[in-house]
Formats: structure tokens, sequence, C-alpha cells
């Protein structure tokens, strides 16, 4: 037999500090975001995406956090601290190859950042299987919106490019405009779900 | 599809978190199906059904049939 939880009957001043936590984390990233663009007025666009890509990806892992802290849920087992994980990490591997070279060299800040993707990839696969149905089909139906956008667009970009229409996009470009596709995709997936 | 589990879990006087626990979900997926925004599998219809100690057609109805 079920017992009613407390979980309704949290104080509200958990509830308003929660609030606030979350709005001053919203806020710091979209300051120190507008801040590093200001400063890098001259910086490739591809950049300023990667950078706005990771922001984005650090900010929600700073949400989920947390929420998870306020409101914490063990079912499914370890989901909210894997997703967190794997936007922390998303966001950090779009950041170390534009600022890891001012601190260590090329082939070390590459070898980095194939060690954080081995690591993130065990945990979204972790995060696949610890996964309810519902999550499930949310990832399921995030993968097929972005691979339908992301296809349909990388046609018309290369028609056009094998026509002489337009310059070549780098690999940086291309991985921040798939990030920022990806990233609307599970927003919208998880809208339709009530989730976001 | 339409349902009454928001009804059910009420009768009970039980909590989304209550609910979810029970049956092995996340609480946002409780939230969705008792909003209609996610039709349960059949292995989750059988397991509501069985929490609640209901047939699953009393639980859940088609609405286009």
């Amino acid at each position: 037999m079920l017992s009613r939880s407390q979980s309704s009957t949290r104080p509200l001043v958990v509830k308003i500090i929660g609030g606030f936590a979350l709005a001053a984390v919203g806020a710091l990233m979209g300051y120190g975001l507008a801040n590093a663009l200001q400063g890098n007025r001259d910086a490739p666009w591809a950049d300023s995406l990667a950078l706005a890509m990771a922001v984005a990806l650090l900010t929600i892992a700073g949400l989920s956090a947390i929420t998870l802290a306020l409101r914490p849920s063990n079912i499914p087992r370890g989901c909210g601290v894997l997703q967190i994980i794997v936007f922390l990490l998303a966001g950090v591997l779009l950041l170390a190859p534009m600022y890891a070279p001012a601190f260590a060299a090329p082939d070390i800040v590459f070898g980095g950042v194939v060690l954080i993707l081995a690591v993130q990839t065990v945990a979204n696969v972790m995060l696949w299987r610890a996964a309810d149905e519902m999550l499930r089909q949310v990832i399921s139906e995030t993968g097929a919106m972005a691979f339908w956008a992301l296809q349909t667009a990388l046609f018309l970009y290369a028609a056009a490019e094998r026509l002489g229409l337009i310059d070549t996009i780098s690999g940086w470009g291309l991985i921040g405009i798939v990030m920022a596709v990806y990233l609307i995709a599970s927003i919208v997936a998880a809208a339709r779900r009530g989730i976001a | 599809m339409n349902n009454r589990l928001k009804v059910l879990r009420a009768e009970r006087n039980w909590s989304q978190a209550d609910l979810a626990a029970a049956l092995g979900v996340s609480r946002q997926t409780v939230n969705a199906l008792e909003t209609g925004r996610y039709d349960p599998s059949l292995p989750l219809a059988f397991r509501i059904a069985r929490v609640f100690g209901h047939p699953i057609e009393s639980i859940f109805s088609d609405t286009g049939a």
C-alpha cells in the first residue's frame, strides 16, 4: 500500500530560495555569455555559436542540478544525475578546443577531448538504460527530428556549395550547428510531453 | 486516448511522486500520462491496472473507437 508523500508540503521558503537560485544561474550565464560575445566581436561566427551552445548546455546542467537538489527523485534511478553529467560534459567539449589551448598543447587538448567524449558517451548509454519509457521516447524523437532537419539542411548546403553559390563551412561551424539543432529538437520533444 | 489516472490517484490521496514510485517511472511521466501528453506502453498500462486494482479498460478509453 502506498503512503502519501511529503513532496507537496515543502516549505514555502525552500521554493522561494529555489526560484531565486534558478533565476540567479540563468542571469549569471546570460551575463557571462553577453560579456564573452562582446569581448570577442572579431571571433569567427563558428566560435560565437559554439560558445553560445556551451553556455546554454552549462546553464541547463546548472538549472537541472538545482531542480534535482530541490526536488530529489530516485526514479528512474540515477537519471537526474546522468542528465546533468551529459549536459555538463557537452558544454565542456565545446569550450575545450577554443580555450584550453591557452593552457596546454593542442595534442594534449585533443587527447582530453577524446577522453571527455568517451566518458560522455558512456554516460549517454547509461542514461538510455536507466531512463523510463517516456524519456526514451523523448530521446528517440529528438534524434529523429534532429536527423531529419540536419539531413535536409546538409543536402541543401552541399548542393549550394557544389554549385559555388556559398562558401565552405568549417567542421567547427558544422558541429555548432548540429548542437544547436539538437538542442532545439530536444526542447521541442520535451515540450510535447510537458517536460520543458 | 483518455484515462482516469488523475481521478483514481486523487481517490487514494496519492501524489504524482507516490504513483510514479509505485510504477517505477518518473513524476514527469505520470504528469504526461494524466494530461494526455503520453500514451503508455502495454506493459506500463498493465502495471497501472495492477496498482489501482482495476481492469485496463476501466482506466483507459479510446476516444476514436
